[in-house]
């Protein structure tokens, strides 16, 4: 993919990114932004409750380990917003079952991930 | 004295050996003292007293010195016994505590009060088996230590990985403006090794669930002549360049619950090794056979073979079998402990045959029931050598210099396990080599080497951990 479609459909789209790595939460929306996403980020629990609140994010791209208010209780409060998890860990299929009970957990994204491959997912996603 | 009472008999506390040693000391004694006695009173008697008198008395005489005798035996018995017990009873005790200390259990105390060397000895005892207690515990922690240090530090290494082949990608993908012909070269070394990093990284994180027991197998009624099939269909693209066939030969097999993923992850890396060091246009075959209560996997080429020393520690992390073309050969050197562990978890066993020149064939054996209680393999660092030393002293004391010989053989085939020395035991016990006595014994031995303990190290779940699949 050498260069970039954005298509109108996308660009009112928001995806909050959260994750306490700057350079994968700035990578991310190099990446997404790219495709004409408007992103948002956050850098811990606290703060993606926060912003998903606030800004009502179409997406949440959610990293499992994080500081600040855990995972779960997030996903407890957020339920009208899509999530995807990201995690560096792998998760057996047992336990992503367990942690998908809602429906707006839509996805789960294994880091390292390939750029095509977020991006085709998040489409998918937001399509 | 029975002299087929090995040591102190359990079965008969009241009267171990050294209790009838001294009773019979003490008896004898009893027996000899006052006779001496009594005999030089009757000669003095004798020479004093005139004759008539001493012919009247005789019989009373020796009729009293016969009472006096017995009833000074019988005393002497008693009291013998009730010494030698209050020897032999602790000594019994310091000797079954010894016996639980070499089972592994540093628990033990011994309460001796006899307020003498035995006692002391006793309290020795006690300060050595705390001393040994802590050392284990330390050994524990640091076993534990190892592996949650294993663990963190591959995740901890795992997290820059996402944004560094994600830049990456972007860069190779031209995201950031053309590359000229050099700068696509080097980006492509650059992605090349970080590809590389990640997947020792992966294998790190492998190692430290099999060495903690959190692997995971998802057991489902499998039918492995397809899981080996596709497997080998897989495979056959990596066999292209250098123009390999694979071919599988799969008996009828009955369906049994396994895991596919990880039969396929082991069969996977025996074939990728197979293509490594097998030559341009030659062939891999890949053996399924049903065997008594497993199956036997098998995989073999036609490459440049093993020696028997190498064929013992190919198993070993990070061994390279040929020093200078292990980086043409690339991985990650931890393939084959992998597929050890992983086996290994199963209660199966992995051993390969070579020989020089003519190509190795490694085997593993999946056993037809799964084993759903995963204990810890110590695949890095592993106790199997000092085990195999013990093993072989035995065989050495058991069978002369023909043993060591017999042991390496055996070491080859990666027979060296309880179940497999018992089963050679037998044979040279039908095969009339040793008799029935010298096999007891010998299994005696070989299963306090193995001991009977069996420890789980219940490691704390450091991270929320998965299943592994590729």
């Amino acid at each position: 993919m050498a260069k970039s479609k954005k298509n109108s459909a996308v660009k009112n789209k928001t995806i909050l990114v959260a994750d306490d790595e700057p350079d994968v939460r700035e990578t991310v929306k190099m990446i997404l932004e790219r495709e004409g996403y408007k992103i948002i980020t956050a850098v811990d629990g606290d703060d993606c409750l926060n912003k998903a609140l606030m800004e009502d994010p179409d997406l949440i791209l959610l990293d499992i380990m994080m500081p600040g208010t855990p995972v779960k209780d997030i996903v407890e409060k957020i339920e009208d917003i899509k999530i995807a998890f990201m995690s560096v860990v792998r998760i057996s299929e047992a336990r992503k079952k367990g942690m998908c009970k809602q429906d707006n957990i839509v996805d789960f994204i294994q880091k390292p991930f390939d750029v095509n491959d977020l991006i085709s997912r998040v489409n998918l996603i937001l399509k | 004295m029975g002299s087929s009472n090995a040591g102190f008999s359990v079965k008969n506390p009241l009267f171990s050996k050294l209790n009838r040693k001294l009773i019979i000391l003490f008896v004898i004694v009893a027996l000899v003292a006052p006779a001496l006695g009594i005999y030089y009173f009757y000669i003095i008697s004798t020479s004093v007293l005139p004759e008539s008198v001493s012919i009247e008395q005789s019989f009373l005489l020796q009729t009293t010195a016969a009472v006096i005798i017995i009833v000074i035996a019988i005393d002497a018995g008693i009291i013998g016994f009730f010494v030698s017990r209050s020897i032999s009873k602790p000594i019994k005790e310091l000797y079954e505590a010894t016996k639980e200390v070499e089972k592994g259990n540093f628990n033990v105390k011994t309460d001796i009060k006899t307020n003498d060397e035995i006692q002391e000895l006793g309290n020795a005892f006690n300060r050595t088996t705390a001393t040994l207690n802590k050392m284990d515990e330390e050994r524990k922690q640091l076993d534990n230590a190892k592996s949650e240090f294993l663990s963190i530090t591959s995740h901890e290494l795992r997290s820059p990985m996402t944004p560094m082949k994600a830049q990456l990608q972007m860069l190779e993908n031209e995201y950031f403006g053309k590359l000229t012909k050099n700068q696509k070269e080097s980006l492509a070394v650059v992605v090349r090794n970080a590809d590389r990093l990640d997947k020792i990284i992966l294998d790190f994180l492998e190692i430290s669930r099999i060495e903690s027991a959190r692997l995971k197998f998802n057991f489902k009624e499998t039918d492995l002549k397809e899981i080996v099939n596709e497997t080998v269909e897989f495979m056959k693209g990596f066999a292209k360049e250098k123009k390999i066939k694979i071919v599988a030969i799969v008996e009828k097999l009955p369906r049994i619950e396994v895991d596919p993923d990880r039969i396929s992850q082991v069969l996977r890396n025996l074939i990728n090794n197979a293509i490594k060091f097998s030559k341009k246009n030659s062939k891999i075959e890949v053996n399924v056979t049903p065997e008594k209560d497993h199956i036997l996997f098998s995989v073999k080429d036609y490459g440049c073979g093993l020696n028997p020393e190498k064929q013992i520690r190919v198993f070993e992390p990070f061994y390279q079998v040929e020093k200078t073309s292990c980086r043409k050969y690339g991985g990650t050197g931890l393939g084959l402990t992998i597929c050890r562990g992983i086996v290994e978890s199963q209660k199966g066993k992995i051993w390969v045959e070579s020989k020089p020149n003519e190509g190795c064939t490694f085997y593993f054996t999946v056993p037809v029931k799964p084993v759903r209680e995963i204990e810890p393999i110590k695949v890095l660092f592993s106790e199997k050598d000092a085990l195999e030393k013990k093993i072989r002293e035995e065989f050495k004391i058991m069978l002369g210099p023909l043993g060591v010989g017999e042991f390496y053989e055996l070491k080859s085939k990666n027979a060296l396990w309880k179940d497999d020395i018992f089963e050679y035991i037998d044979l040279l016990t039908e095969k009339h080599i040793i008799s029935d006595e010298q096999r007891e014994g010998f299994k005696n031995r070989i299963s306090n080497i193995f001991g009977e303990k069996k420890e789980i190290i219940n490691m704390k779940e450091i991270t929320p951990d998965g299943d592994f699949k590729r």
